[in-house]
């Protein structure tokens, strides 16, 4: 069962109207046997590791509690190396061994021989294994008390709104809510219901839509030569974002009407003005994860500025190779790194530059500037992680700097799945994903204003927005659009 | 409490008005073909205008036009032939249109009797792909009107395989919400019931000529088809159900290039309606139409085969069956409108076209009289597929035995036809135009003048003197609604 599911359509209002009417202090069982359910319902054997995963992390939790209430807690690193090797352990072998084999074999020039090493191609495990290891650590270091109650800590890795693209909760904000879940009134019904839809105009309408470009052009970069191969780079970098944004906007809806407050886990990313400040919008969840569980324990900015800049590079390697078992992903993270090292190496010759042509720092063209440059560094970044490999990667980016402006007005850009139309209604759709961004980023929030509105303006929208998903979105026959990229991860 | 109240009230509201909006952009969305080709169907059922129903294939849709059958012996019909339809779909086509009305006859032409595809999405069936989705989509003309229902659920199961597939029948919007980008004004006037629709009552006419048709050889012994099919099994279903339900059925086989597979399906048909004993029209062995200037394609009829055909069913429907004229019944206005409608596209497409072997044909089937003049020595006496377009005009072999010039004048008013060729004179014809008088002076000079008016020589214009072909068309008052010249480029007559 996906979230583009006629199934889900189903299985959501069930599960929201049931959990309505059980009393409070048993919702989080119905939760959990719902997240159950819909995880089996996508694979039975993923769901065997997931409660495995549970049942090991609540045995551990448990083990390091006990241990902080021993003398001297002489154990609890112990504990803790031990439970986190446990599940990279298994997360390997779901995820890396592949990756591994072929690394090895291709060093060894054998790279044709690889046979496929992975157990188990389990979904949202890369997901639910951090939230693990982040209630580990948090247990370990007595930001909170381990879970007694399994089928809770249980809820808390499975929550199905979030088993497979998070956003990558921590278990300090989740648990205290299945313990007192909030009544789900009519105003948080509206407004979890306007995020989901939202979400679905960003996953069926954009995000879909662009893939269709992107695909045809990733699928043979050879032919498609210019600005067709740019335009596909720039809608690559929306599409992502639209989608995983769409994603975490279901999510989070969902979630909102089943009373359970999620984190937020994109804010306006391609409107940063730097690399650091684009990891502070995007993917808030795994950025403040890696942030909070191996930047600051491997050192942080507090060992010295060399020490800083590996530290950086070493979480951006992470990330890379977290999101996929690839080089091009650990290219992507490594680019992202460098770019911020290069920030911070920079930066007095850019204070120097600002100074001496006395450029004013808040001025709208200079912000505009570094927005767009940010922007042209995280879209080409996305190309490696886009592409099926680093030659593939190399000859979109050589595609994409041949100058052949012509091909925006000669139909060239209409022969890559989108016709005239359908590329209208995705730079429609662009418009209105920039223009909300722009009035989010200035802290004007669409859904509440819209949600003030009087009865029938709100009518309008909902209605018109729906049609509008049902009509112009990417779906039935013909089309996959029922997973999400991130769920690969 | 009130707060609740009021809530679940807004909600219900929103529900419903969602609700409004999401029915409305399904009809807007949904392809248009199936409604266009039987809203006149729903439209006369209910009023229980409808004597005969017509089945099968595409074969049908171009064979039958009801207006011609209504035109000339008073019948109501209507035309349920589908694109691509096999056996098992005109099966599933007669249920659900049974379920409206009853009519007097059933008319089922069998072509595609040898088909033995169970399931119409089947791939390993087909020979190919593109033909599957041909065959899934063509479904979609005869399934898409159908309301949503238990028989329409079965027909659908009988049908499809896949179950996805289904879906699409089932619930159409699935894949109609993809047409927004080519909706036009008829598909926003299917809400106000003012959308264009067949006026045809389901029948397509098409107005090309082949020319050059394939003959494939007689069927012999060994090439008839002995085993059943699927498409047998049905063609048997189909009579049951007419008879259980008491109602005449008559097979056809309609007439055009058929191998030699179609000739053992159209025997085949004949020994089934022979065991049901129901009579069987095989129109491969009857000399309706003339294969060189009827057919649109090899297997499909055009205009002028579609009126041959037409005629001879009528003819026959006539002597078989009981049915009342229902011409000049006010309760049938609208058929008339639809004969006045159809015979005035029929002047539109005459005139309209450029091809004149088509020209030529058409005006075989219209009342339209006209001169037809050719030059000496023009290529028109080396085509001779032109050469017997014209004899189908003159009844005569004339213009085989000639080099030109030539001229053939036929007059329906007078239901006169006059040829002269080469140095041959007439004069003194009885046309609507007046008493023609015809005589060749030399090669880029002749004389068609009238009594009445012997000053005007119709066959003369010095910008048009070396054009070799001339063809003018007049009404029963004597007026000329057009004069066309023509020049031979190679067989290719351009106006």
């Amino acid at each position: 069962m996906q979230f583009v599911s006629k199934e889900f359509l189903i299985f959501l209002p069930v599960v929201v109207a049931i959990n309505y009417i059980i009393p409070r202090k048993f919702k989080y069982i119905w939760l959990f046997i719902t997240s159950l359910f819909f995880y089996v319902s996508v694979d039975v054997k993923s769901a065997v590791v997931l409660v495995a995963s549970i049942a090991l992390a609540y045995g551990f939790g448990i083990m390091l509690e006990k241990n902080k209430a021993s003398e001297n807690n002489k154990n609890g690193k112990g504990i803790l190396i031990l439970a986190i090797t446990v599940h990279i352990a298994i997360l390997i072998a779901c995820k890396y061994l592949n990756f591994i084999e072929k690394t090895v074999l291709s060093i060894a020039g054998r790279g044709e021989d690889a046979i496929g090493l992975n157990l188990l191609a389990t979904l949202g495990v890369s997901f639910y294994m951090l939230k693990i290891i982040g209630y580990l650590i948090d247990v370990y270091r007595g930001d909170i008390i381990a879970e007694k109650n399994p089928i809770k800590l249980g809820l808390y890795v499975s929550f199905f709104p979030q088993i497979t693209q998070g956003p990558i909760e921590r278990a300090k904000n989740m648990l205290p809510q299945f313990n007192f879940p909030l009544t789900v009134d009519f105003d948080m019904l509206r407004n979890g219901l306007l995020e989901i839809i939202w979400g679905y105009f960003l996953k069926l309408v954009v995000a879909d839509r662009l893939a269709i470009y992107v695909n045809n052009v990733y699928s043979d970069p050879e032919v498609a030569v210019g600005f067709t191969t740019l335009v596909a780079t720039l809608f690559y970098t929306f599409e992502i974002y639209t989608d995983f944004a769409g994603y975490s906007h279901i999510a989070i809806g969902i979630s909102r009407i089943l009373g359970i407050d999620v984190m937020d886990n994109f804010n306006c990313p391609y409107l940063s003005g730097s690399i650091a400040g684009f990891w502070r919008r995007w993917h808030i969840s795994l950025s403040t994860w890696l942030r909070d569980y191996l930047y600051i324990p491997l050192g942080g900015n507090r060992k010295g500025t060399a020490r800083k800049y590996i530290n950086i590079m070493i979480v951006f390697a992470v990330s890379g190779l977290w999101h996929g078992a690839d080089w091009t992903f650990v290219v992507w993270g490594v680019l992202h790194g460098f770019f911020q090292v290069i920030g911070y190496v920079l930066r007095p010759l850019r204070d120097k530059l600002v100074d001496v042509f006395k450029v004013e720092r808040n001025a709208f063209s200079h912000r505009t500037l570094k927005i767009m440059v940010t922007f042209l560094l995280v879209n080409f970044a996305w190309v490696f992680f886009r592409a099926s490999s680093l030659g593939q990667a190399l000859v979109i980016i050589k595609n994409s700097f041949v100058f052949t402006p012509w091909m925006l007005a000669d139909g060239s850009l209409f022969k890559y799945g989108l016709d005239s139309a359908d590329f209208f209604v995705a730079i429609v759709g662009l418009i209105i994903v920039i223009a909300t961004d722009l009035v989010s980023y200035n802290g004007f929030i669409i859904r509440e204003r819209i949600l003030k509105q009087g009865i029938w303006i709100r009518y309008i929208i909902g209605i018109a927005a729906i049609v509008a998903i049902l009509v112009f979105g990417i779906w039935g026959p013909g089309y996959d659009s029922a997973a999400f990229i991130y769920q690969q991860f | 409490m009130k707060k609740t109240l009021a809530n679940v009230f807004k909600s219900i509201i929103f529900l419903c008005l969602l609700g409004l909006a999401i029915a409305t952009s399904i009809v807007i969305l949904k392809r248009k073909e199936s409604d266009y080709k039987y809203t006149d169907f729903f439209n006369e059922a209910k009023k229980d205008h409808i004597d005969v129903l017509f089945m099968g294939s595409s074969h049908v849709i171009n064979a039958i036009n009801p207006v011609f059958l209504f035109e000339e012996y008073g019948i109501t019909s209507y035309n349920m032939g589908g694109h691509g339809a096999m056996l098992q779909a005109t099966y599933w086509e007669l249920r659900e249109a049974l379920e409206y009305c009853t009519p007097k006859w059933v008319v089922v032409d069998t072509y595609m009797l040898e088909k033995n595809i169970r399931y119409l999405d089947n791939r390993e069936e087909f020979d190919d792909e593109d033909e599957v989705n041909t065959s899934v989509e063509q479904l979609h003309l005869n399934m898409d009107a159908w309301p949503l229902n238990d028989l329409k659920r079965a027909a659908i199961d009988d049908l499809i395989q896949d179950e996805s597939v289904k879906n699409e029948f089932l619930y159409e919007f699935i894949i109609y919400h993809n047409r927004w980008k080519y909706l036009n004004e008829d598909d926003f006037k299917t809400i106000t019931g003012t959308a264009n629709r067949n006026r045809l009552f389901g029948a397509e006419m098409r107005y090309d000529v082949e020319l050059d048709p394939e003959l494939y050889p007689d069927v012999t012994e060994s090439d008839l088809l002995t085993e059943d099919t699927v498409g047998t099994e049905y063609l048997e279903k189909i009579i049951e159900l007419c008879q259980e339900r008491g109602i005449p059925v008559v097979l056809t086989y309609y007439p055009f290039s058929a191998d030699t597979k179609d000739q053992a399906a159209a025997i085949r048909a004949g020994e089934i309606a022979e065991n049901y004993d129901v009579p069987y029209i095989n129109m491969l062995n009857l000399d309706v139409i003339d294969l060189y200037s009827d057919l649109n394609d090899h297997g499909h009829l055009n205009v002028v085969g579609s009126k041959k055909v037409t005629d001879y069913m009528g003819q026959w429907l006539s002597e078989a069956g009981d049915f009342a004229d229902h011409r000049g019944d006010d309760d049938y206005a609208y058929w008339q409108e639809c004969v006045e409608n159809f015979n005035k596209e029929l002047d539109d497409v005459l005139f309209d076209e450029d091809n004149l072997y088509i020209k030529l044909d058409l005006l075989n089937l219209e009342d339209y009289n006209f001169v037809l003049y050719v030059n000496g020595n023009s290529p028109v006496f080396l085509d001779s597929f032109l050469k017997r377009m014209i004899v189908n005009s003159s009844m005569s072999d004339k213009v085989e035995s000639t080099s030109g010039p030539y001229i053939l004048i036929k007059d329906n008013s007078t239901r006169q036809i006059y040829e002269a060729c080469e140095s041959e004179e007439i004069y003194s014809m009885s046309t609507a135009l007046g008493t023609l008088n015809y005589r060749p002076v030399e090669q880029y000079f002749r004389l068609l003048y009238s009594d009445e008016d012997p000053d005007t020589n119709y066959l003369y214009d010095e910008s048009h003197y070396l054009e070799d072909i001339q063809l003018i068309i007049y009404n029963d008052d004597g007026e000329i609604v057009e004069h066309d010249y023509y020049k031979s480029n190679g067989g290719n007559y351009v106006r």
